[in-house]
Formats: structure tokens, sequence, C-alpha cells
């Protein structure tokens, strides 16, 4: 009891200061001199005071902190909830808004409601394609990551070799870089014939295929992966990788075996991280192909496509986004207990 | 069932020299426990044997087969590890049944095998169970089980009890002991705890500062060790030194004066010695008839009493004026064990003897052992 009037003496000022004029001087000087009177037992003095609506309720804030954090909570969240999920709602929106009344869109809620627009996505443009598109490459270029990030992981992890921090520190450069600074150089590569790949690729180069998307991509977000494996990988006992070598398997079967798995919320948080940033990502994409969806065009350049010469489809561009959004939205809420403990605790327990 | 040979084994990392050629023949189904003070290189020789790690120079073979080169799965072994390193995200039935799915054993041969495996180590009913819901002892029992289900010519055991508490471990010790009786299998145990290796072994290996020092069966470790290594690290409470010189016709240091003919056990006048005598080879002047040859009294102060139930430990300095290290067995100092009845008191002036037969002397320059014995 003796030290609360301390800190609630200090809480009271800026309250006092919003809300009512007259209770300033009082409130000013008290900080020095009246620290043990007046606030000595604030419930005592509550019913006598005439307080307007804001001062109780600040009063009562004082009185139970606990409230106070409480409703700060709330805010807080309710903030971040409408910042976050608002362009959400306003593309749904403007996606529902029939074409006619584009030029009339509201904030919260649309002038007409024309569902069919999610279905014109489809008829106007094969947009399906572009996602199948964006979704494979991803997923190839998530698997191609988590692969190589698992095997350099381990290294980095794992082994102790003269010259470990340098190569490092080499594989950290290479994603300081800015990526539009490799695609001069990669796309002269992609467009050049190579005859090796003739056999694979009708036009034996590598410009409108997948393979030009998810390599550089790949390569891009590869350090991120191996970094954050390296971190889980290297916090397994040494003893659980030796006993699976003992009892059977080589280095390579027990970074799968053993140490994959219980790194699972790292290796998650990684492919997450890949899966997201390949699947949205425009520059290398919309560059490494001519635009059409049967030459693995992405989601994003199908959602451009809804832009013509003389009109702008903004109802099926809307559209078209949400709906681009829901793979990865239900990739997230399948991983989200790995990826929530992966990037909050980081540790693995024996 | 395999022997396991052991050939210049030497182990180097960058500068430090953790196994020093090291020759070792370990024979088909016999105890043999690595003992030594952490750090000695017991632990890396066993992870040469197993393959973990690859020796610099030397040859390993495992029931007459070179394995130098052989990764660990191929070698024919399995291992207890001091953390257990139960695979935490696998159950019991997983945990054990892991080697032999990776050989792609059949189902049912694998069901059998994890079966009596785990009777053995009575694990009955909790198959299903995962490593993190068990104690700490049944922990144990599942990696043993591990251990045993693919009938392996050698057993590899680093540290297994380190970190079970001491009821258990000398619970785990004595199941060791039964389960080595049944299966007849060779087994390297590691441990820095010489009760462990006095209790279990066939044959125990002191091992300091990456040397070999001596490979002998525990008793012979104890009453004739090799060295002042040995004789000190084997045997709890550990054996006394007197350090001194050889004079005409015995030894003598500050305080004690030991009667024999030098030219019997080849050393000579002036050279530095170590004489050493363990705890219960000192008694009382008055119990002298106990020792099969005393030597003549000496005269000493009783510092501290232990009692300790079967026995009394009991510290003695040489003189009133010596200054008692803390661990009690400094220069000056002698620790010895009397009957439980013995009747005396800190602070009294006694007199006692030592046991020829059991007086070993060392010499002090190399730390070798003399003799074991003034008769």
């Amino acid at each position: 009891m003796t030290d609360r009037p301390s800190e609630t003496g200090d809480e009271s000022e800026p309250v006092a200061d919003e809300t009512a004029v007259d209770a300033v001087p009082d409130g000013g000087v008290a900080d020095a001199e009246t620290v043990d009177q007046p606030v000595a037992d604030p419930t005592a003095d509550e019913p006598e005071l005439d307080r307007g609506l804001i001062e109780a309720w600040a009063a009562k804030m004082i009185t139970n902190p606990d409230r106070a954090y409480r409703a700060s909570f709330y805010v807080a969240t309710i903030f971040f909830l409408v910042t976050t999920l608002f362009p959400f709602y306003w593309l749904f929106v403007v996606a529902v808004t029939p074409r006619n009344n584009l030029s009339e869109v509201g904030v919260f809620l649309p002038a007409g409601f024309n569902p069919a627009a999610f279905i014109e996505v489809f008829t106007t443009l094969p947009f399906h394609r572009y996602v199948f598109n964006s979704f494979l490459i991803a997923t190839i270029a998530t698997v191609a990551v988590l692969l190589v990030g698992s095997l350099a992981g381990y290294v980095f992890g794992r082994l102790r070799f003269r010259g470990r921090n340098v190569m490092l520190l080499l594989v950290l450069v290479t994603s300081f870089f800015p990526p539009a600074a490799f695609f001069i150089p990669l796309n002269r590569l992609f467009n050049t014939n190579v005859d090796v790949l003739r056999p694979l690729i009708s036009a034996g180069s590598l410009y409108n295929t997948p393979y030009a998307i998810f390599i550089p991509l790949s390569a891009i977000f590869l350090p991120l992966s191996i970094f954050i494996l390296m971190t889980f990988y290297s916090q397994i006992p040494d003893g659980l990788e030796d006993a699976a070598r003992v009892e059977g398997t080589t280095r390579i079967g027990a970074l799968f075996r053993v140490i994959v798995p219980l790194s699972a919320p790292g290796v998650a948080t990684a492919g997450v991280l890949t899966f997201i940033s390949v699947y949205n990502e425009y520059f290398f994409s919309s560059l490494m192909t001519d635009g059409r969806p049967g030459n693995w065009a992405p989601m994003l350049e199908g959602i451009l496509r809804f832009q013509g010469e003389f009109e702008v489809l903004y109802n099926l561009m809307a559209a078209a986004s949400i709906i681009a959004v829901l793979p990865v939205a239900i990739l997230v809420v399948v991983a989200q207990e790995k990826i929530v403990s992966g990037l909050t605790t980081g540790a693995v327990k024996e | 069932m395999a022997s396991v040979k052991l050939e210049g084994i030497t182990k180097r990392y960058e500068d430090v020299t953790a196994v020093d050629n090291m020759s070792l023949e370990i024979e088909d189904g016999e105890f043999v426990t690595f003992v030594g003070p952490s750090g000695c290189g017991k632990s890396t020789t066993m992870e040469t044997i197993a393959g973990l790690t690859l020796p610099t120079e030397g040859t390993i073979e495992i029931g007459g087969r070179d394995v130098t080169d052989l990764p660990p799965k191929d070698r024919g072994i399995s291992m207890v590890f001091q953390n257990i390193a139960l695979f935490p995200h696998m159950d019991v039935y997983d945990n054990i049944s892991f080697g032999l799915r990776l050989r792609k054993y059949d189902q049912e041969e694998i069901d059998r095998r994890v079966q009596e495996a785990a009777d053995i180590v009575q694990l009955e009913g909790m198959m299903d169970r995962m490593p993190k819901e068990m104690s700490g002892g049944q922990r144990q029992r599942v990696a043993i089980a591990r251990a045993i289900v693919r009938n392996p010519g050698a057993f590899l055991m680093d540290e297994p009890l380190a970190n079970l508490d001491a009821e258990l471990r000398v619970h785990m010790r004595t199941q060791l002991q039964r389960l080595h009786r049944e299966l007849d299998t060779t087994i390297i145990y590691v441990t820095h705890d010489q009760a462990q290796a006095m209790t279990m072994s066939d044959r125990i290996a002191v091992i300091d500062g990456g040397v070999l020092q001596q490979v002998a069966p525990p008793l012979e470790c104890y009453n004739e060790p090799a060295n002042l290594f040995v004789a000190g690290f084997i045997g709890s409470p550990a054996m006394n030194f007197l350090e001194g010189e050889v004079i005409d016709g015995g030894f003598e240091s500050e305080y004690t004066q030991i009667d024999f003919d030098p030219e019997t056990h080849g050393v000579t006048p002036g050279q530095d010695l170590t004489v050493g005598i363990r705890p219960e080879d000192v008694f009382l002047a008055e119990d002298s008839r106990k020792a099969a040859s005393p030597t003549k009294a000496f005269d000493a102060v009783v510092d501290v009493i232990e009692p300790m139930g079967k026995e009394v430990n009991a510290y003695l300095l040489f003189d009133r004026d010596v200054e008692a290290s803390a661990e009690g067995r400094g220069e000056g100092q002698l620790l010895i064990n009397l009957a439980p009845d013995t009747d005396i008191e800190e602070g009294d002036d006694i007199r006692i003897v030592m046991d020829r037969e059991n007086v070993h002397l060392f010499d002090r320059a190399s730390g070798d052992a003399i003799t074991h014995s003034l008769e």
C-alpha cells in the first residue's frame, strides 16, 4: 500500500491534463509535496468528487491498472486487425462492384453487388493457369531451397572446418545485392540457345520456361533459408546424430530422418517464407516470360492482364487478387503453429 | 560377438593430441572399461571405435575385420550414449526398431526382436510412449534395448549412467552386469567413475592424457598399479603418497623412514622416490599385529576423523606444524582407514605402522612402479 500513491500520482497526471482543466493546478503541484496526502486512498475519495464521465473512467483505470492494460490490448489489436484486414475488405468491395459503377466505388459499401466477378476472372482470361504457374514455380523453388538449404544448413550448423565463417559470409553476401543487379546477365544467359538443352526444351533456351523463374528466385531466397535452417540444425544435440549414424544411417540419412523432423518449426518457417516470396515475386517472374499463360507467366502477370488498352477492369483485378491470396492464406494457416514456434522460440529441446 | 583390436590409434586435433598411439586388444565377450579423468581421451577412443571420428593414424579391427575406414553403420556395433540420445520424435517402438527398419528387416522379424529386447530390459507395455513421458531410468532402458536389438558384435557405452541419480545408477550397474552375463557380448564401457570401472569390468583400461596407462583386471590395477597415475586414480579414498629419496638402507622423507635394501629393488641411493600406501594398509602401532609385516612406528597427530559406519577415515598430520591442505592429502599428511570401534579423537598423538607387504615404490621421475611390496 505504501508505494501505491507515487505510482498513481504519476499516472494520473496526463489524464488530468487531457480531461479537466481545473484539475491541472492540483495535479501539477501534487507531485512533490502531496504525494502521500490526496491520493493516499483514491477509492475512499471517489464518491465525493463530482467527476465527469472520462474522469471517472480514468480514476477507475488508475485504481485497477489491469483494466487499462486490457483496454489498451484491445485497442492495439483492433488497430492492427483493421489496418491489415481492411485492404482485403476493400478489395472485396471493389471486386463485387459492377463494371459500370467502377467510377463510383465506395469505401465501405460497394455500389451494387456483382459476385459474378469471381467467375468472370476465369472466363475472361485463363487466370487459373496463371495461379497454377505461380503455385508450381513456388512449390518447386521451395522444395529446392529446403533441400539445398538443409544440406548447407547442416554443413554450416554442425560441422567445424577451416573457412566456415568466410564461406557463410559469402553465401549471405549474395543476398545483400539487389536482385535487379542479376537480371541482365541472367536474362542474357537464359535467352542463349544451349544445344544441350534442346532435347529437353524445344527452343533450347530457358526463356519462357519455369526454370528461368525458379532457378534465380531459388538462388536469391536460398541464403535466408540457409541461415534459418543453420540455426535450427546447430541446436540438435550431437548425440542424436551420432545415435542415428551408429544405428544405421549415413550423415545425410541422419539429417533427414532425425535432424530435419526435430527442426520442423525451422523448416516450416524457411519453407513458408520462401514459398510466399517466390509466389509473390514480380520482377523476375514478369521479365523471364513473355506474359502468356502457356509460357509459365506467373499470377501477377495474370492480374495485370485485366488492364486493357481502353479500360482497366478494376473489379476483376480485385477479384483475381483475392483469389491469388487464397493458396498462401491456406498454407499459412496450415503451417501457422509451426511457424509461430519457429519464429519465437527457435529452440529445440531434447 | 566380436573381438576389438586397436593398433596404434592416434587422434590429433589441430595442435592437441587427444589419443596417443593406443594399442589394445579386447577379446570376444569381454567387458572392458575405459576409465580416466575428463578430457583424457577415453571418449575420443570410443568414438574412433564407433567410427564417429576417424583416427589420424592407426587401424581398428572388429571381429577380425579392418573397419578403420568404414562408416559407423557398417561396423556391426551399437552404442549407448551419455545423454541417452533417444529420438524425441519417435515412440519407444520406433526408437528400438530404428536400426532394424533401416536395414529393411521384414515386419515380423522386427516385431519379434523388439519384443525380445524389450523383455530383456523390462519395458513391457511402454511401446507407444514418447521418450519425454518416461523417467530417466526408463529412457536408459529403451536406449539399451535399442542397442541390443540388432545383436551387434560389440556394445559401446559412453558414460551411460552419468545422467542418472545415485540410487538408479547402482541399480542399472547391476542390470548391466546381468545383461553382459546373459548376452555374453563384448562391451566397451567408458566412465570417469572408477567405482563403476572396478565393479563391472573384466579388465580396466586406465587412460590419462590420451595415453594408455594400464590395462589389467580391476584388482590388479588396484593392487599392482603400473604407475603413479593409476595408483592415485584407482581406489577410493585414494592412495597416500610420500615423497622422498633413496638412502643407504631404505627410503627417507621429511617425516618417515622405511627400511629396505635398495639393491633388491634396483634403486640407487639419491634417487627420487615416491612411496604409495593405501589407507587400509596403515595401522595403529598397538594393532601392528594386523599388518603382515609392520614397518617401524611413526608419530602422527589426528587432524580430522570421518566416521563412515563400517570404518573410520582419519586424516593424520605427521607433525603439529604441518599446514593441512584443503583436500587433506598434501605433503606431511596421511589418510588412514581404521576399524569403527577404534578409540581415537581429533588432536590425539598416535603412533602408526604401515604394512610392508603393501608399500608401493614409484620412481618419481618416470612415475613408473618399482615394486608393490617390500617383502
